[in-house]
């Protein structure tokens, strides 16, 4: 599989370190909520980056600047730039279009679960989001995902919204309400902590994993989630509860 | 009775010729365990050298229509850290493990081999053509006199068995010949080739290192012949036939030619684990509806002019 070339057409900043990255593709892809692309910017570098959205040849990818790669493309990149792109890899949420889901994301975690939160409500799902920052300038994707159902926003440090951690805020919500099923994606201690409370639950839940990826086709092992064997390029990025489950403490989760 | 997959290499016992090839998964417990469980023979780890190594910037992987092309530059943690999943794999894992070491000079082959030994790996393969590391694999194995030095040396420390992974350009009788008289217990043949793609569209190199191996079927005809032309002259060798092992028929190819067994590596991209069964399935079928007892029959089969 080759690379796919793409155009950008269009940047924005969604926080001091976030921006958004509207791309035009020179070839339509397809990708299921949850996979991810490797994208190539030559002499640079290529990074994993999963799908915020995509509808035909438009696709969006939200950047947060955290290395070398990322910091290249926010310092440098310009609308009008080419990019080229395989995927779309990994697997996707495995989402049913029924019921009423709950969406749990950390940071800008939440960028696969807005094209995730898309989908369901494109398939009359009921949607809340629960979308968790560092302070009130961190806030962004508030208004989209408004668009796509609930939001209820956590802020450590300021006064947009629930004033905690967005497990706190999660552990409030699924005391009081009903759902079929929970994502999440964020760092990997919110992950792993959504996940054991779903499990005791009972609650279906699955969650994007991040991880060094460099092949992104399942053979150099470097992605692998130990001691499971995991690779998150092939059998993930998003993982059901049940196959975390011996990450989790296992021991204390019944059923 | 179905027919008999498990081969004799080098003294070691494989419940099947599918080993899974140095570079792919091997550098976890974790990712050991499922390669067993997906049903391999043995299992190589990736290349270990003494200190960790970071390997290359991305990318690092490109897939071709017709195989792939790779720098990962010997990413590996290094023998202290790597002797932890090592030791795991011993007590769990039930197929052969085969280290893969890498090294610089002779006392670094040297030094990863003791470690590996002492954590309980089952043999030995000494990377001596990796195309596209600097200072490491085809760089040691292309002086022969060196390569015999290091085989010579992990053999005073190593009573088990001892394989030397070759390039294209040393898969000659002759060579391997000196390897055996050094007194390696067989080779891998062939690594990956020195190859490298650029980007029509961005009009520059794609891997970051520019310089890759290339791995795939398109490989495939020459790792036949390599592996032909040292069974025709060393009849006794035990060989691992390495090259486009995508299915029973490729494994089956390089058995005819000579091969005791076969390592598959790239082709895990676009049939992942499943490969393995796909092979031991194709080969049992294959010596069922033919008539054979073993796959032990058909190694070099097709020399029988």
């Amino acid at each position: 599989m080759s690379y796919i070339t793409g155009v950008i057409e269009r940047i924005r900043n969604l926080t001091k370190s976030i921006k958004e990255y509207e791309i035009f593709l020179e070839d339509c892809v397809k990708p299921e909520p949850g996979q991810f692309v490797m994208l190539w910017i030559p002499r640079i570098g290529e990074i994993p980056l999963s799908f915020a959205d995509a509808e035909d040849n438009i696709i969006r990818f939200i950047v947060a600047r955290v290395g070398r790669v990322t910091g290249y493309m926010h310092e440098r990149l310009m609308a009008g730039d080419k990019v080229f792109i395989r995927g779309p890899l990994g697997r996707g949420f495995r989402w049913a279009p029924s019921g009423r889901a709950l969406l749990v994301a950390g940071g800008y975690g939440l960028a696969p679960l807005h094209f995730l939160a898309k989908k369901l409500r494109a398939a009359g799902c009921g949607v809340k989001a629960l979308l968790g920052f560092k302070s009130d300038d961190d806030v962004f994707y508030r208004e989209e995902f408004e668009r796509l159902g609930e939001v209820e926003i956590s802020v450590e440090h300021g006064s947009s919204g629930y004033r905690g951690t967005v497990l706190d805020l999660f552990r409030n919500v699924i005391q009081g309400e009903i759902y079929d099923m929970v994502y999440v994606c964020g760092k990997e201690e919110l992950n792993l902590a959504v996940m054991r409370e779903c499990l005791i639950a009972g609650l279906p839940v699955e969650a994007s994993f991040e991880r060094r990826i460099r092949c992104g086709a399942g053979i150099c092992g470097s992605c692998s989630i130990e001691p499971l064997g995991l690779r998150v390029c092939k059998d993930g990025p998003i993982f059901d509860g049940r196959m975390i489950m011996p990450m989790l403490g296992a021991e204390r989760i019944e059923g | 009775m179905s027919p008999d997959l498990e081969v004799e290499l080098a003294r070691l016992r494989l419940r099947n010729p599918a080993i899974l090839a140095s570079g792919i998964l091997g550098s976890s417990y974790g990712l050991m365990r499922r390669v067993e469980e997906a049903g391999a023979g043995a299992i190589t780890t990736k290349t270990i050298t003494r200190e960790p190594r970071e390997g290359y910037l991305n990318p690092v992987f490109v897939d071709l229509e017709f195989g792939y092309l790779n720098a990962m530059g010997l990413p590996n943690p290094g023998i202290t850290a790597f002797k932890m999943e090592l030791r795991r794999a011993a007590e769990n894992i039930r197929i052969p493990v085969i280290v893969s070491i890498g090294g610089r000079d002779e006392s670094e082959f040297i030094e990863v081999a003791e470690q590996a030994l002492d954590a309980g790996c089952n043999a030995i393969e000494l990377n001596l053509s990796c195309p596209h590391v600097g200072g490491y694999g085809l760089e040691i194995g292309s002086d022969i006199r060196l390569a015999c030095n290091i085989i010579r040396s992990i053999k005073s420390i190593s009573s088990r068995p001892v394989f030397a992974k070759i390039s294209v350009y040393q898969a000659r009788p002759d060579i391997v010949s000196r390897y055996i008289g050094s007194g390696a217990d067989g080779v891998t043949a062939i690594n990956t080739i020195r190859a490298a793609a650029i980007s029509v569209e961005s009009m520059t190199p794609i891997l970051s290192n520019i310089f890759g191996g290339l791995s795939g079927p398109c490989i495939r005809p020459i790792a036949v012949a390599a592996v032909y032309e040292i069974r025709r002259e060393l009849p006794d060798v035990p060989i691992i036939g390495v090259g486009g092992v995508d299915g029973w028929r490729a494994a089956l190819e390089l058995i005819l030619a000579g091969a005791n067994a076969v390592g598959v590596g790239s082709a895990i991209a676009r049939k992942d684990l499943e490969i393995f069964r796909e092979i031991i399935e194709g080969l049992r079928g294959f010596l069922a509806s033919r008539g054979f007892k073993s796959i032990k029959e058909l190694v070099g089969y097709a020399q029988r002019l």
